[in-house]
């Protein structure tokens, strides 16, 4: 029995394509876009997750600015038993400009210590990064950020080559694995150099440090946090001049972020799916008129209520749910051309599907059923007579 | 109509046996419609009853009003009310259908029907491919499709010229002498004549109810 209503219902949509197509554009629309921007809403969550914790769990940031110099120099070294911290890097950052044939290329100098590449857990490509004894001696050594051999050496191997900063010429000694984007650019322009040396080199004791510490264990992590804010209260004038922050909280509040956003983006979209609806509920009330006499036809011929009822609810379902298909179709190429077009991968997820499938059924049988039963709740006789 | 409550019909009262071929005759206006309704159970009597096969079809809801008019009668109307983007086999199909009867018995029973009313090379068309005759014809394959006792007819030479509309009457005859209680709802007597009993209406009474012996042919 089902599937004559199903024929039924079939036949009538497909004898008025344009207008069943027509009728489902907004379900097209609503659910390509909800599909679309709930999948890149995660792929982003999902990438920004990735890239942080690839930086490690136990990591915490401090970011501290003392601009009349009350902060001894070693004062990490003074509370590295008590506050279990296991390892620390400071980093102060200065953009330098490179003219190369006319070109213009930014670089970022990074000043660090030894511990830089295990806290940001770096990977070194060929050379070394930069020890204890590169520190102490303050010999002008330099590590480069993976593009830099491309943007400043013409490709060539940049190891043993010479990097002027500042009028400071330094040794390349080694060069660091690809790490990407992130929220603070590009960190493959990056040019690792001492801590010491790039304060000197720039003047800046007065610009902003942010320490990379990473606690003895992940469960000491809030210890360290506690430990270390309690120490910079105690001697900086003030507590707004420093900022600190484990990664755990970065990616708390990343994740509140980003499914608060993707949320109200799809809740935005899925008004198209309401207007869509109503557009539905419009197109059957207008079909149920025009076929009052097939209705009535129907009765004569010994249709009960519930028949004629399921018959139009299904013709309802059926355009939703061909709006949802397209709308599927729609968003998969949609996601194919982002992945295609730029280097970030969205990938629609099974959920995603079924959850977009369901909807559509759902607002046809929404908005389906007030047409569908004024239909079936036409007097035979009055339907018969219907011109 | 507010307050003023039309009466249709009133205070009529008659019996059609099994197997009989009745006339309803009158002019517009005299109930006829209203008569050809009630007795199709497509609309239920306000007062009094309707006993069809010895139920009680006034206490009816609307449910089995639906399953009364599936199986028990078969309409063919004056415009054929066949659903124009159907095949002929399809519009046939459909009382069967809503009977639930299973696909291939279905089937069967359609294309016998059409090739019983004339038109087994015809099942594949459209109403609009065929002529008003075969049109008719399909809807009467489509009144017996689930072997009704009644077929009601209103009016079902009304859209044809008199050579098919004869042909439909003796279509409609034959049926009649296969068992089938035939009701033909008209207002044209020449068509009433066909029938062995004619009951005219006038103004929702029965003006007069005759047998065929008592006519003048």
């Amino acid at each position: 029995m089902f599937k004559e209503y199903f024929s039924i219902a079939w036949r009538s949509v497909t004898s008025h394509k344009i207008r069943a197509l027509l009728t489902t554009l907004g379900v097209v629309i609503g659910v390509s876009s909800v599909i679309l921007l709930l999948s890149l809403g995660n792929s982003a969550k999902a990438e920004a997750e990735k890239q942080i914790r690839s930086i490690g769990s136990n990591l915490i940031f401090v970011s501290v600015s003392d601009p009349i110099g009350v902060l001894p120099s070693i004062w990490m070294d003074e509370i590295k038993e008590s506050a279990k911290i296991a390892y620390y890097s400071p980093m102060v950052q200065r953009p330098v400009s490179y003219s190369i044939n006319g070109v213009n290329t930014e670089v970022t100098i990074s000043g660090v210590n030894e511990d830089y590449d295990y806290v940001s857990s770096l990977t070194m490509t060929s050379g070394r990064f930069l020890n204890k004894l590169d520190i102490q001696s303050n010999y002008p050594v330099a590590v480069v950020g993976s593009k830099i051999a491309d943007s400043l050496f013409a490709g060539a191997d940049p190891i043993g080559k010479t990097l002027v900063i500042n009028g400071v010429p330094f040794e390349v000694i080694g060069e660091v694995g690809a790490r990407g984007q992130n929220f603070s650019g590009d960190n493959d322009m990056l040019v690792y150099i001492s801590y010491d040396y790039a304060l000197n080199l720039f003047s800046s004791r007065a610009f902003m440090t942010t320490y990379y510490i990473t606690s003895v264990t992940e469960a000491s992590v809030n210890t360290t946090l506690a430990k270390v804010s309690a120490y910079l209260d105690s001697v900086l004038p003030s507590n707004s001049l420093y900022r600190a922050f484990s990664q755990s909280q970065i990616l708390g509040i990343m994740d509140t972020l980003m499914s608060l956003l993707t949320s109200l983006l799809a809740g935005i979209a899925s008004i198209s799916l309401l207007v869509g609806g109503i557009g539905i509920m419009n197109i059957m009330l207008v079909t149920v008129r025009e076929r009052t006499r097939e209705i009535g036809i129907r009765k004569a011929l010994g249709a009960k209520r519930s028949q004629i009822l399921l018959q139009f609810l299904i013709e309802a379902v059926i355009i939703t749910l061909l709006g949802g298909l397209i709308g599927l179709g729609i968003a998969y190429m949609g996601a194919f051309l982002i992945s295609a077009l730029s280097d970030f991968k969205v990938t629609i997820g099974l959920d995603t599907v079924v959850l977009a499938l369901l909807f559509s059924i759902s607002i046809g049988l929404i908005f389906g059923i007030y047409p569908a039963n004024k239909a079936s709740l036409l007097e035979p006789v009055e339907a018969l007579r219907y011109e | 109509m507010g307050d003023v409550l039309v009466k249709a019909l009133d205070g009529i009262s008659f019996e059609i046996e099994e197997g009989e071929f009745v006339a309803i005759v009158g002019p517009s206006g005299s109930g006829k419609s209203t008569l050809m309704n009630i007795l199709g159970c497509l609309d239920i009597v306000t007062d009094g009853t309707y006993k069809l096969n010895q139920k009680m079809i006034n206490e009816y809801d609307e449910n089995d009003l639906a399953g009364i008019r599936n199986t028990s009668i078969g309409f063919v109307f004056q415009q054929f009310n066949l659903l124009p983007s159907f095949t002929a086999l399809e519009n046939v199909l459909i009382p069967l259908t809503y009977a639930r009867v299973h696909r291939k018995e279905r089937e069967q029973t359609a294309k016998a029907l059409l090739t019983q009313v004339g038109l087994g090379d015809r099942m594949y068309h459209k109403p609009t491919e065929l002529s008003g005759g075969q049109q008719q014809r399909v809807s009467i394959a489509r009144a017996l499709a689930n072997n009704p006792e009644i077929i009601l007819a209103d009016e079902p030479t009304g859209a044809l010229d008199s050579k098919t509309g004869q042909e439909v009457l003796s279509l409609l005859s034959q049926l009649n002498q296969q068992g089938k209680t035939i009701i033909i709802i008209t207002h044209d007597m020449a068509i009433a004549q066909h029938a062995r009993r004619i009951i005219r209406l006038k103004d929702g009474l029965v003006e007069s109810d005759a047998r065929y012996e008592d006519f003048d042919v």
